[in-house]
């Protein structure tokens, strides 16, 4: 499957800003699944300075500062994207202790890698409220596929998708407590769980291309950025799941990123001097199937 | 237990207790060889004569302003730096024992540093858990991979080092990202050895100053200067005036010859770091930061810091700026790390440790928990999450204390680590009793990378507990300082003394000026007139009220004096007051008001308040400020202080505490006119001053002058507004208004005259740098022009003439319009020199929320 995919960002500003420096996180990951084709950034006004890394997650950053004047900013990112299905998925028949009992023993390099995604991070803490919530799903003995599959399900079920009630600075307790949010506080709900358990479980940044409903044209700019989570299963490696849909991602999740949380992949941060007090966000995204 | 002569005459009670080491006595009750000299010359002194020592040191430390911030204390800012007469000495084969040590130290943990931030070898061979790397909140990911390839990117590393009872030095605890501290030694030993000379010249310890001539040729060769200049440009990074060590940064700033900037006076742009001077960005090559790790770089490290400069790690990333020390070193300041460094040196250098570490367990190892948890009330307990750095003691803590502590070690291991509960080593410390006595005590150790290898402050930072029965030293439990002597083997050539306080800031020094100096400058010079003006028309109400009180017994229905008090509430903007509600009682009894006006420094506008304003301004510009002036502001202080502990019941009684306070501001005034080269320093301290003074004017005659009072009290009013202008050459009883207005607003050879104000203001905004290009007018110049051209187009007749309703509306207007214009110049400076400091703002994204 081919996918074109528009990220355009927009920031308007009630005053001038003279300088500022910011960072994205809007290249997508070549995976085992997944090959990027093509990407072009483009910014508006002209960065003055600019350069590109690759973070300690492997992930792209790109950079850039704009040293001139300005009252709006405008950031977009084109880029072609192959997902290729393996057709062998994780299956994850161990149960879920031994996989925890492996994270801790064996040290061989792809677990040690994993084995960073055991510990808490800065928005997914370790509390008892979601070692409990975690544990209705990790039953002794079971599967660890089986035991994540339901706890993604769980989440979809008894959790409300509400935009608007919760936002990036949200913490997991208002989320636990009002048992709602959006695909960002899923996935962070998802990683306690299972991290609180002792498993590697990874916070994942990307797309999701969106169908209209039947008989009406997709319209423009409808699509959005998306996230869900992936859990580590020794010798098979990593099975995304995606708690707000209740699906395993196959050929409609583009990834751009992941870590631990959603602080160390947001796809658009800066810091800026200037501009008053307040700006407008504007954001469109586009995911185009190709021919 | 007998003790030996000359101590027997200092310390008759220098008793030994059997579970710790002294460093004075040996478990016999003798003296240390290394001590006699020294003790053979205080006991010369005698108790007397140390007493009067420890005065001079106290006097010689306030006057030169040496101070330390208590953060967790509201009264804590700028508390005087406690030092005691005695050093702490050192034997020189033992030193050289603890040299060779820390050095192997801080080579070990430059190895450490380098893997940490590059291959994470030691994680892969498990000589260092994973877990305790990465769940640790000082090991910071955006850092990996952004080290500078030298051999030692520690360019300063401090240890503390601590005692064992069985006389064994181990190390406590590493200070890896910016110690703090050796500014404190300097100074400390500047102190001593003025008071007590001989004794130190005698003594042959060893001189501190090379340690900072090899610090400054370190830090000259981090980073390559650029283009067309032959020095890399250093600064010293401090977090600002509320910093613990504030009057550090400013004496080490002063004494290495570095600009000592904050976070907001630097930014990155063209991918450098530049200094943002008024007169344009000056490149910077290397940063000596006292700000944390975390919070030098809100773009990439913490997002809510206003202490660093947003892109600033990405510049280091690429080699155009060295950063002292490199972010991302206070991994190394893990109390866990030391569980694992004996295997570490062995794998490493393969050597065993010369110095250890106090025994430590880190819980997340769970052999180790086991053990912790065994003995949790014999330990000492630090939870590695941010913000909870206080260590807790086991044995102080209750049983259902030591229960929640355990509950809270099983339920995060990882986050806990447990070191030995260690007994001290006591020091001889001047007690309060005029003798001396055992106190527990620590030393911190410097050391500075030179040529591939380190060198060592032969000295350090003594400290020792406030209280001769405390077993542990802290700061907000009154620790004292002591200078540390390590005494020479032989004599050694002197290099250059050290002198007191070589300030090469000084307002006079044509230094960079930064924003926010500039406004520092501009609102200190705001604040001494503000206080000053308050204080004239406080001193003028009193009088006024002490005369018509002399004269009739009571003073509540005199015209001139409630005009005057009204004149106060709006010459300090404390409304109510004497105008708005409740006024007739003010009025009829003014004492209480008076007295807020006073005193209370919670209170917007009072004159403690705006001393207050006065002082935290100076305390900012410390590096600006010359010893001179350093003192007239340390007798402000300790004036204002000392307002600040009475409780008069009339304000008459605070007449001579006033006095005194306007002498100090005059001299303040004086020694800014009288000493300081009319650098652009001055221009925005006296830009401020001369501002102030022109809207308080203007308050006051639209208070006084503008409803005319009865023929009768005229002169009395007059006279008044004579006195606070200071004017008193003219004879109230043949004065008109006409000629005061002319004396006041009109005429320019008159210092106090509003058209003296805007002729200054006139000449400062044109030395002032232009922000634009071909910008001939800055938008605060147009201002004062127009002020300026508005005043000399007055017609002094209309102005003074009431009109049909008996109200000089020309003269209220004009002064209005005065006070609008010179109100907006101050903020037009705001916007063209002040404001990007506070303009920082961080952008995010939006939530990502597809649409199903």
């Amino acid at each position: 499957m081919n996918y074109c995919i528009r990220h355009v960002t927009r920031y308007r500003y009630p005053s001038p800003v003279s300088l500022c420096h910011n960072e994205l996180h809007l290249a997508p990951r070549d995976t085992p699944t997944q090959s990027l084709r093509s990407l072009t950034l483009q910014v508006s006004p002209w960065p003055g300075y600019q350069g590109e890394r690759v973070d300690f997650f492997g992930n792209r950053v790109h950079h850039f500062s704009i040293q001139q004047s300005h009252r709006e900013l405008e950031i977009t990112a084109c880029s072609q994207v192959t997902l290729q299905p393996s057709g062998v998925e994780p299956l994850g028949l161990q149960s879920w202790e031994t996989v925890r009992d492996r994270l801790e023993r064996e040290v061989t390099p792809e677990i040690l890698d994993a084995r960073q995604y055991v510990l808490p991070s800065p928005q997914v803490p370790l509390l008892p409220e979601l070692r409990d919530y975690g544990a209705a799903s990790l039953l002794p003995g079971r599967p660890l596929g089986e035991a994540v599959a339901d706890l993604m399900g769980r989440i979809f079920q008894e959790f409300e998708y509400r935009p608007g009630f919760t936002s990036v600075s949200t913490e997991l307790p208002v989320v636990m407590d009002h048992r709602c949010g959006v695909c960002q506080d899923f996935a962070h709900l998802a990683l306690g769980c299972l991290r609180s358990h002792g498993l590697a479980a990874r916070y994942v940044s990307g797309y999701l291309e969106t169908l209209p409903p039947p008989g009406q044209d997709k319209l423009e700019g409808a699509d959005a950025s998306h996230a869900w989570f992936s859990v580590y299963i020794p010798g098979e490696g990593w099975l995304d799941l995606d708690p707000t849909n209740n699906l395993i991602p196959m050929d409609r999740h583009i990834t751009l990123a992941w870590g631990r949380d959603y602080t160390d992949v947001t796809p658009v941060k800066g810091v800026l001097f200037g501009g008053g007090d307040s700006h407008d966000l504007e954001v469109q995204v586009d995911v185009v199937r190709e021919g | 237990m007998s003790t030996p002569a000359p101590l027997s005459l200092l310390a008759p009670e220098y008793a030994l207790s059997g579970d710790h080491f002294d460093e004075l006595l040996t478990s016999e009750g003798i003296l240390r060889p290394q001590w006699e000299p020294i003790m053979g010359a205080l006991a010369q002194l005698g108790p007397e004569g140390l007493a009067e020592r420890a005065a001079d040191i106290g006097r010689l430390l306030r006057e030169s302003g040496v101070t330390y911030n208590v953060y967790s204390d509201p009264r804590g800012a700028e508390r005087p730096w406690p030092l005691d007469p005695v050093p702490m000495v050192l034997e020189s084969k033992e030193w050289a024992v603890i040299e060779t040590g820390l050095i192997q130290r801080a080579e070990l943990l430059n190895l450490i540093f380098k893997d940490l931030y590059g291959p994470r070898e030691l994680i892969r061979k498990g000589l260092l858990p994973l877990d305790l790397i990465y769940g640790y909140p000082g090991f910071l990911r955006p850092c990996v991979g952004s080290l500078p390839t030298i051999p030692n990117p520690l360019a300063l590393y401090a240890a503390d080092l601590v005692r064992r009872p069985d006389g064994h030095v181990v190390v406590l605890a590493d200070r890896t990202q910016a110690p703090s501290g050796a500014g404190y030694a300097l100074e400390n030993r500047v102190i001593l050895s003025r008071v007590f000379p001989s004794l130190y010249r005698d003594a042959q310890a060893h001189r501190l100053t090379r340690f900072f001539q090899t610090l400054r040729r370190t830090l000259g060769t981090q980073g390559a200067p650029g283009a067309g200049r032959d020095a890399p440009r250093v600064v010293l990074l401090s977090p600002g005036p509320l910093n613990e060590t504030w009057f550090e940064h400013v004496y080490l700033a002063g004494y290495l010859g570095y600009t000592l900037v904050q976070g907001q006076d630097l930014m990155v742009s063209e991918g450098r770091v530049w200094l943002r001077s008024l007169n344009g960005p000056e490149p910077v090559d290397v940063i000596l930061r006292r700000v944390d790790d975390s919070f030098c770089d809100p773009l990439e490290l913490r997002q809510d810091s206003w202490l660093g400069v947003a892109g600033l790690l990405d510049v280091a990333r690429r080699g155009r700026v060295a950063i002292v020390n490199p972010l991302g070193s206070g991994v190394l300041e893990c109390p866990a790390l030391a569980a694992y460094l004996p295997a570490i040196a062995r794998h490493l250098l393969g050597q065993d440790l010369i110095l250890p570490t106090v025994e430590t367990w880190w819980c997340g190892d769970p052999r180790q928990r086991d053990h912790v948890l065994s003995r949790l009330e014999q330990l000492v307990i630090r939870d590695l999450a941010p913000g909870q750095g206080g260590a807790l003691f086991g044995d102080a803590l209750s049983r259902p204390e030591l229960a929640s502590l355990k509950d809270r070690i099983r339920a995060n291991p990882g986050g806990f680590v447990a070191q030995e509960r260690l007994a001290l080593s006591t020091l001889p410390a001047f007690g309060p009793g005029g003798g001396l006595e055992p106190r527990r005590g620590w030393l911190r150790t410097y050391l500075c990378a030179r040529d591939g290898d380190y060198g060592v402050m032969p000295g350090g930072l003594s400290r020792v507990a406030g209280a001769r029965d405390a077993a542990w030293v802290s700061n907000q439990a009154g620790g004292v300082s002591k200078d540390t002597w390590v005494l020479a083997s032989e004599a050694e050539p002197s290099p250059a003394l050290v002198g007191a306080m070589p300030m090469v800031g000084g307002l006079g020094t044509p230094v960079s000026l930064s924003g926010r100096v500039a406004e520092n400058l501009f609102w200190m010079g705001r604040y001494a007139e503000r206080a000053e003006g308050t204080l004239r028309l406080m001193l003028v109400v009193l009088m006024r009220r002490r005369l018509v009180r002399e004269s009739t017994g009571d003073s509540s229905g005199d015209a001139t004096l409630r005009t005057l008090l009204r004149a106060l509430t709006h010459l300090t903007a404390t409304y109510p007051g004497f105008v708005l509600e409740g006024a007739e009682t003010a009025l009829t009894d003014p004492a209480p008001e008076l007295l807020t006006l006073i005193l209370d420094r919670e209170r917007i506008g009072s004159l403690s308040f705006t001393l207050q304003a006065l002082l935290r301004a100076g305390h900012e510009l410390r590096d600006r400020i010359s010893g001179d002036s350093w003192r007239v502001i340390s007798a402000l202080r300790e004036r204002s202080n000392a307002l600040g502990q009475r409780q008069p019941q009339d304000p008459e009684h605070l007449v001579h505490h006033l006095d005194e306070l306007i002498t100090h501001l005059l001299a303040m005034s004086g020694l800014a006119q009288e000493s300081t080269p009319r650098h652009l320093n001055w221009v925005f301290l006296d830009a401020g001053r001369r501002l102030e003074r022109g809207v308080m004017l203007a308050d006051l005659l639209r208070a006084t002058l503008v409803h005319p009072c009865a023929p009768d009290d005229e002169p009395a009013l007059l006279e008044a507004i004579l006195n606070y202008a200071e004017n008193t050459a003219a004879d109230p009883h043949a004065l008109r208004p006409e000629a005061l207005l002319d004396s006041l607003l009109l005429d320019e050879r008159n210092p106090r005259s509003l058209g003296f104000q805007l002729a200054a203001l006139e000449s400062h905004g044109a030395a002032m740098p232009r922000t634009g290009r071909d910008e001939r007018l800055t938008p605060a110049e147009r201002l004062i022009l127009e002020a300026r051209n508005e005043l000399r187009r007055l017609q002094l007749r209309d102005l003074a003439l009431p009109d049909g309703s008996d109200h000089r509306l020309a003269l209220d207007q004009c002064l209005a319009r005065q006070q609008h214009l010179l109100g907006s110049a101050s903020e037009a400076l705001g916007r063209s020199y002040f404001d990007f400091t506070r303009s920082q703002h961080l952008l995010a994204s939006n939530l990502p929320q597809p649409g199903i």
